[in-house]
């Protein structure tokens, strides 16, 4: 057994090496990426979407089908640890627990260090600014829904550590969980039949100057859509795996 | 400079992801892992890559460095021998 796997890594390793032997060299410009539809984008991107962040050019406008399942795949991710039975169970609270007595973090056995508690309570409003930020400048500058999402998601856990689930869980609305979980393929969809009715295609963006307003208001409630859902579904998966089982 | 910096890096890389592979305890296993997390952030932004470089920061050693620890938390600490 020890031998076969052996060879097996050994016969993985040398197609892996042969394969990436055979890239042109790293920054070539004659390189395939960048005489086919890379050239175009580059060429023509921010005069065709309007977003001057390429990245994010490519990520909503031209490769739309791409992050709308992307989407879908975190949201199915969230889905699947909360059909996890020990996820979601809640047991009965123990006899002689006092359920209003002050609790920080997660477990009870371990008191948060007051050095982690300051600083994450220091932090937590510049980590907020900082992905505000990166979400509003996100077409401009390196950023965007996706980034925003995960200093967003961050920082929700971050606090969750320090001040207790109880007051985590008050970060995120109560009745409006469940939408906000899955924000972002809702978003996505809708932008797609907006679209649809727009321009014909599904999940097309009208491409003329004069819908430039337009365009930019869709690829705006996308990026925005992509950080609240992002953000809710991390802190979920968090708030699910911390759960006491 | 450039090239040494890479060089170092995915030496790094290497290193981590062997000690991750092979560690025993969990926890330690999930803290190298977030040190790999980090220096992957520091290779993406090195080759002009930011985008990935905020996310690998605040997802790879961040998010999932506490998933983690809440699963081994719920579960066991070491690995089946």
């Amino acid at each position: 057994m020890k031998t076969f796997a052996l060879v097996l890594v050994l016969v993985v390793a040398a197609t892996m090496v042969i394969g990436i032997a055979g890239l042109p060299p790293h920054g070539d410009p004659d390189g395939p990426i960048h005489t086919h539809v890379g050239a175009r984008y580059l060429e023509r991107g921010v005069a065709e979407t309007g977003v001057r962040n390429l990245v994010t050019a490519v990520l909503l406008v031209y490769r739309g089908f791409d992050t709308f399942l992307e989407v879908v795949v975190i949201f199915t991710a969230l889905v699947a640890v909360l059909a996890l039975p020990s996820a979601t169970r809640r047991p009965p609270p123990a006899r002689g627990e006092s359920t209003a007595a002050p609790r920080r973090g997660s477990d009870d056995a371990v008191p948060v260090s007051p050095v982690v508690f300051f600083v994450v309570r220091l932090l937590a409003p510049f980590i907020a600014v900082f992905a505000l930020a990166s979400l509003y400048r996100g077409h401009v500058t390196p950023g965007g829904g996706f980034q925003s999402a995960a200093i967003i998601g961050a920082m929700m856990i971050a606090l969750g550590l320090v001040f207790g689930r109880e007051h985590a869980a008050r970060l995120v609305p109560h009745g409006a969980k469940a939408w906000l979980q899955a924000l972002g393929p809702l978003a996505f969809a809708i932008i797609a039949f907006v679209g649809w009715r727009l321009t014909g295609a599904f999940l097309g963006f009208p491409a003329d100057e004069a819908a430039h307003a337009l365009r930019e208001a869709m690829v705006v409630v996308l990026e925005v859509a992509i950080a609240v859902g992002g953000a809710v579904i991390l802190a979920q998966l968090f708030m699910a795996l911390d759960a006491p089982s | 400079m450039s090239a040494v910096f890479d060089a170092v890096m995915l030496l790094l890389l290497i290193a981590t992801a062997v000690t991750v592979a092979r560690a025993r305890d969990l926890v330690a296993a999930v803290v190298t892992f977030g040190l790999y997390s980090l220096v992957l952030c520091l290779v993406w932004q090195h080759r002009g890559a930011p985008d990935v470089a905020i996310t690998e920061a605040a997802v790879g050693a961040g998010v999932t460095s506490v998933l983690f620890l809440l699963t081994i938390a719920k579960t066991a600490r070491s690995e089946r021998r």
